[in-house]
């Protein structure tokens, strides 16, 4: 590094700098984690509910909570303490383990429970039904459990509240033991803990889970109970974590790997210092323009976007490469300019393209990219050389270079390299047999199998909703929704008989239609009529003529009632089942129908195309996977007008025809053999595999370029030589510890840039290097 | 009479952790009853009868045999009812304070855990070696309001009556072995059982 103040001056200015923007960035930046950024806008119904509605839906946001290791009564105790422990917790917004209490419903709702419980379409309160419900309510009396009814007897003989309550549990009734729910062997308590955030929220999720963990500790006296969380988002809390933990311990491999590499490439350190300096400023230019433009970034966003932007590093490399003792470091940056410049635009193209892919997570990458590539370039350009001790080491004297280079030139100039490549492509691509393209999305951050396996044991256990297959029915407004859920249930019911589901649940079992309600309230008696009849009634039974006055006046008021509506319920603290079941958006209401235990989707699918075109079965797996394709379709349109802006870039640029397909030839090449190799070995691809591959061109690119430049002069040869050496060895590094990663979505980075830059090497050494006779020898 | 009664009482009243030393029964134990209960809602007080088991801390069964069949399970916090012809039906132990009070006044009793029983109720004793009453008073300001006080009768070393009462005049007689075969008339009171309770 210049030893000179002016040159002090700037790095303290450029750190100076560096911090403020540093500082900007920590202020601005909200990272965010919803994975639906990454997803293009939705053009489908079912798209749109899968994204805007069901994304947060009952299915994903249900956490299932196993408590096992003890006898069934202490499971239980325990699944009542923390029941009670979370009911006001402010991350979850239903916490239930199947016990039914009568307080749980406000005062004002109390008498509505006449008009949601279906026993007045059965039977009306007439001399015979209340005197049965008064025979069984002695004998409930006189068993332990009178003291708990004594109370509420009087308001409620036929214990209307109690079948409301009942109606209101999952229709597939897990296992009770003690008032709580249980497994079928009895040996695991469960429960259900719905989180106000969605599963795509790594961050709420996991504050849910650690308030769920912590009440566990706090509540648990046994050492023997062990606690199991699991749902979509615990799943993405762990993945997430997994992620980052893998993330961190690569980068600082790569890192520690890097610092050595350039030790031993330059032999001082401040050629460290140096060429993180454009980096850095890379990274940090790069945050600051997506927070700038989208407020957010995304968390998928920073970890790629550093991936990609490592390119910049190359950029100083070049420059401290070339370096010499004779020549003002500005005027080896000016000479290396026209190549760096080409190789920045073009990369910048590739990725300029995904901001207009209409999809929110790559526009934001490639906003990260270009502004960091951007910056590296001309800081690398423009204030580096300032920095740069011209003296010292040249790399383009002879020595160990030399042989390496005697060894590249006695390699043939293999045109013909290129035909075999392509026949061994073809056949490899023609040979592999997986699907081309992975639509699941799942796949890219798969949750360990047996965790799934858990997961799905636990949920049809408990009757949970199926996450897969969802009902919508559209309407103008609630009423007409709820009219026609309560028409569906007939042969929803049948559905169950038939065992093609288990269960089902919808918003008119909590709330039935105004017309339901009129009908029921209509056929309570008039408060005369009903005295005269419970008098009559309780002839014969042990208790007092006048204790049933309340009950009476219930009845009364229940008469008058307005109808209860979807609204009324919605903030209450039963309002929570109701809220995720009506979706209201842009005046049209949709009732969300959610199954358990589907067995059979094809009997599901004919139900809903009998019942008419309003009824839509949702496959939210099926959605997802077209989200996907279109994503895709989207990403390869931005790469393919990307290809043909770049062609243009490179002819501009190298005004020759030949020189372009030589420079063109060894990234088109690396393309096909990384598509290839992945093809053979039985890879399905994924989004990622097309950003790494992008990449992995843009490198080749960079190479490409280098070589065709250096073509004059043997010691310009030999730094050319000297910088791709340390480029491509870094680049290799970086991304081999990241094929090494045990995540899906890491490993496809890596391995496909992996590939890439060995081939991209090899094949600019084969085919871009210019002929030998028009070189001048050393 | 009853004046000299109580005064001898006082004298030789046994020592509330000696009787309830003696009381103490090995798990598993049973005992035949029959439980009178008196509502505010009822005109004539219900009765069943049938049999008491006791097979360990926190677990305790109550069959009713006579006038129906049904089974109640008293196992820690939880509460399971089966009743002839009737899906079973459970609840927790904390909606039904009377039965917390039957089941921790109960088992402590059997338990012999006079150290136990007095972390929950104010204990007192009154009468004589062959007629006493072992008073016991919830502490819990909370299951006071539903119980106001327990009463256990007894002789020797056998309880004879274990009687819960609230204050709304109503509660259970729960008749214990050998009174449990009592006849008690045709309409029975509450004061009427409890001065049966006393041998009166």
């Amino acid at each position: 590094m210049k030893r000179t103040l002016q040159a002090f001056l700037l790095l303290a200015a450029w750190v100076g700098a560096l911090a403020l923007l540093g500082l900007f960035v920590q202020r601005q930046l909200v990272i965010g984690t919803d994975l639906r950024l990454f997803l293009p806008s939705p053009k489908t119904p079912e798209q749109k509910l899968l994204l805007e509605g069901i994304g947060e839906g009952p299915a994903t946001r249900a956490l299932v909570v196993a408590l096992q290791g003890a006898e069934p009564e202490r499971l239980a105790d325990l699944s009542r303490a923390l029941t009670q422990a979370l009911h006001d917790s402010e991350h979850f917004q239903l916490v239930s383990n199947g016990e039914m209490s009568l307080d749980a419903v406000p005062e004002d709702l109390l008498p509505y429970r006449y008009l949601l419980s279906p026993t007045l379409d059965q039977t009306r309160f007439d001399v015979a039904y209340l005197r049965t419900q008064l025979k069984a309510r002695a004998r409930d009396l006189a068993s332990p459990a009178g003291d708990y009814l004594e109370e509420w007897l009087p308001r409620d003989p036929t214990l209307e509240l109690v079948k409301v309550l009942e109606r209101w549990q999952p229709m597939q009734e897990p296992r009770r033991e003690y008032d709580v729910w249980f497994d079928q062997s009895g040996t695991r308590a469960l429960l259900v803990a719905q989180t106000r955030a969605p599963a795509f929220d790594p961050d709420r999720q996991r504050a849910a889970t650690q308030a769920l963990e912590q009440a566990f500790r706090e509540l648990n006296e046994d050492p023997r109970i062990t606690m199991t969380v699991s749902g979509a988002g615990k799943f993405s809390v762990l993945m997430e974590e997994r992620t980052r933990t893998e993330a961190q311990m690569l980068g600082t491999a790569a890192t520690v790997g890097m610092v050595v590499l350039l030790l031993v490439a330059y032999r001082r350190s401040s050629s460290i210092v140096l060429s993180a300096l454009p980096l850095a400023s890379a990274g940090l230019a790069g945050l600051a323009a997506v927070s700038a433009l989208f407020g957010t970034v995304h968390g998928i966003t920073l970890a790629f976007g550093f991936t990609l932007i490592g390119v910049a590093q190359d950029y100083p490399i070049h420059l401290l490469s070339h370096r010499r003792p004779d020549v003002e470091p500005y005027a080896v940056a000016r000479s290396l300019w026209p190549t760096l410049a080409t190789g920045v635009a073009s990369t910048s193209i590739a990725y300029l393209t995904f901001l207009f892919s209409g999809v929110v997570g790559l526009a934001q990458l490639a906003c990260f990219t270009v502004a960091g590539l951007a910056v590296a370039g001309l800081s690398t350009r423009f204030l580096l050389p300032a920095l740069i001790d011209p003296a010292g080491r040249d790399y383009g004297h002879p020595g160990l270079l030399d042989r390496i280079n005697a060894a590249i030139e006695r390699l043939p100039r293999a045109r013909w390299v290129a035909a075999v490549i392509v026949l061994l492509c073809a056949a490899g691509l023609a040979t592999a047999r997986t699907p081309f393209w992975e639509n699941d999305l799942g796949r890219l951050t798969p949750v360990p199998e047996d965790l799934l396996m858990q997961d799905q044991e636990l949920r049809s256990q408990l009757g949970t909703p199926d996450v897969r297959y969802m009902v919508a029915v559209h309407g103008q407004n609630d009423q007409a929704v709820l009219a026609r859920l309560e028409q569906l249930e007939p042969s929803l019911l049948a559905l169950v008989e038939r065992r093609a589901i288990k269960g089902f649940d919808h918003a008119a079992r909590y709330v039935p239609t105004e017309a339901t309600q009129h009908r029921r309230q209509s056929r309570l008696s008039d408060p005369e009529q009903l005295r005269a009849d419970l008098q009559e009634a309780l002839k014969g039974t042990p208790f007092r003529p006048e204790v049933f006055e309340p009950f009476a006046e219930d009845v009364e008021i229940a008469r008058k009632l307005p109808p209860l509506t979807v609204d009324r319920v919605r903030d209450t603290p039963l309002g929570a089942g109701i809220e995720m079941l009506m979706l209201e958006r842009e005046g049209v209401a949709t009732g969300l129908i959610t199954f358990s235990g589907v067995a059979d989707p094809i009997a599901l699918g004919e139900w809903a195309d009998a019942a008419g075109p309003d009824v839509l079965l949702l496959d939210l797996k099926d959605a997802s996977e077209s989200l996907v394709a279109h994503q895709r379709t989207s990403l390869l349109w931005s790469l393919a007008i990307a290809s043909l802006l770049l062609v243009g870039v490179i002819a501009l640029s190298l005004r020759d025809r030949w020189r372009v397909l030589r420079v063109l030839m060894p990234m088109i090449l690396t393309t096909l053999i990384a598509l290839a190799i992945l093809r053979a070995t039985g890879v399905s691809l994924s989004m990622f595999h097309l950003i790494a591959l992008i990449l992995a061109a843009g490198l080749g690119l960079d190479y490409a370029l280098f070589f065709e430049h250096a073509a004059d002069d043997a010691a310009e040869q030999r730094r050319t030589l000297h910088a791709i050496l340390v480029c491509s060895l870094s680049t290799l590094m970086v991304f081999a510890l990241l094929a090494a990663s045990s995540l899906p979505v890491l490993q496809a980075i890596g391995v496909t840039v992996t590939i890439g830059v060995v081939s991209n090497f090899i094949l600019a050494l084969l085919l871009t290097r210019p002929a030998g006779e028009n070189r001048v020898r050393a | 009479l009853l004046l000299t009664w109580t005064a001898t009482s006082r004298a030789d009243a046994p020592d509330p952790a000696a009787l309830v030393a003696r009381l103490a029964r090995p798990a598993p134990a049973s005992v035949a009853f029959q439980e009178i209960r008196f509502s505010p809602l009822l005109k004539e007080p219900l009765r069943v009868s049938g049999e008491l088991s006791y097979t360990g801390p926190g677990a305790l069964d109550r069959k009713v045999t006579q006038p129906y069949q049904e089974h109640t399970m008293i196992r820690g916090e939880s509460v399971r009812v089966e009743r002839e012809g009737e899906p079973p039906r459970s609840f927790a132990l904390k909606r039904a304070p009377e039965l917390k009070g039957l089941l921790s006044g109960f088992t402590a009793l059997l338990n012999g855990d006079a150290a136990g029983l007095k972390r929950e109720f104010a204990v007192s004793v009154e009468g004589a070696e062959e007629t006493w009453v072992l008073e016991l008073e919830p502490v819990d300001p909370k299951a006071h309001r539903r119980i106001q006080r327990i009463v256990v009768n007894g002789g020797g070393s056998d309880p004879r009556c274990f009687s819960m009462l609230n204050d709304k005049g109503g509660g259970s007689v729960m008749l214990l072995g050998e009174s449990a075969k009592a006849d008690l008339g045709s309409k029975p009171t509450l004061d009427t059982v409890l001065a049966r309770c006393r041998g009166e």
